[in-house]
């Protein structure tokens, strides 16, 4: 099973031009390769702050631009992950061991699972299953579950 | 540059079990078509709804787990791609011409994604190429073209 693990963000991450702390960068690559060579890691990224992004609004046919930074630091992503795992509590497990994002205070991660498109089998014929299961392959960089 | 385009959730896709509207599913297929055509997508993935997830909270060295459900479905992700573009400009007028992902009113942001380049303010060359050198090594790691 895939699950997306995604870092909230904290006020001092959302701040303009942040960059984070180095000591932080060092644990969380030392704790990504502990996830690698369990053969756990599929993917991860951090993001710049939110006044570097952008919104986009729809609305039926309409759609409004906002520009960031947006307030509520704790409801925007600062970064995530893409695990390769048994179970959601195998990902909580993970989870749990990964530094502290906000050393000094608190911060939150979430643990989503991630749909196969075989889930879709309700709603889609199998070839139509295969076609998503084929373009997808192609993408340059796509996780897949194993 | 890369962008992470985020969905967000909404009530009806954050039902117990929901899954995506069929007739959305096409015409979305149809426009990550169009973005694979133009060489911009990288990846992307759908999210089960919330209460197949949980949050852990981190305070110092403790750790809280909450299981899903949670509430306030525009703050959830529904889904993501990771776009290769030239700009967040030409992110956004991609991002203006995706269907509606949900039936109702909704939301999509597009933010930026840190390159491993990007820290050279606090991190040695040494220490960025041993990161850049580390994410090429994943099995399926989206990286800047």
């Amino acid at each position: 099973m895939r699950f997306m693990v995604i870092v909230k963000s904290t006020p001092g991450a959302e701040k303009e031009g942040a960059l984070p702390d180095p000591q932080l960068l060092i644990e969380m690559g030392a704790y990504n390769e502990e996830l690698v060579k369990a053969g756990v890691l599929l993917a991860c990224d951090g993001l710049h702050p939110s006044s570097k992004g952008a919104r986009v609004k729809f609305s039926g046919k309409s759609r409004t631009v906002i520009d960031g930074p947006f307030t509520e630091a704790k409801e925007l992503i600062a970064g995530f992950s893409i695990l390769q795992v048994k179970s959601l509590e195998e990902a909580i497990e993970w989870v749990k061991r990964a530094p502290n994002c906000n050393p000094t205070g608190e911060s939150e991660v979430e643990v989503r699972q991630i749909f196969e498109m075989e889930d879709f089998a309700p709603i889609l014929t199998e070839e139509q299953i295969q076609h998503k299961v084929a373009k997808r392959a192609e993408l340059p960089l796509q996780t897949a579950n194993r | 540059m890369r962008f992470m385009v985020i969905v967000k959730a909404t009530p009806e896709s954050e039902k117990e079990g929901a899954l995506p509207d069929p007739q959305l599913l096409a015409e979305m297929g149809k426009f990550n078509e169009e973005l694979i055509k133009a060489g911009v997508v990288l990846a992307m993935d759908g999210l089960h709804p919330s209460s197949k997830g949980a949050r852990v909270k981190f305070s110092g060295k403790d750790r809280t787990i909450i299981d899903g459900p949670f509430t306030e479905a525009k703050e959830l992700v529904a889904g993501f791609w990771i776009w290769q573009v030239k700009s967040l400009e030409e992110a956004i007028e991609w991002a203006k011409r995706c269907p509606n992902p949900h039936d109702s009113d909704s939301e999509i942001e597009i933010r930026q994604v840190f390159e491993m380049e990007d820290f050279a303010p606090v991190l040695t060359e040494e220490q960025i190429q041993h990161k850049v050198t580390k994410r090429a090594e994943l099995p399926l790691q989206t990286a800047n073209k």
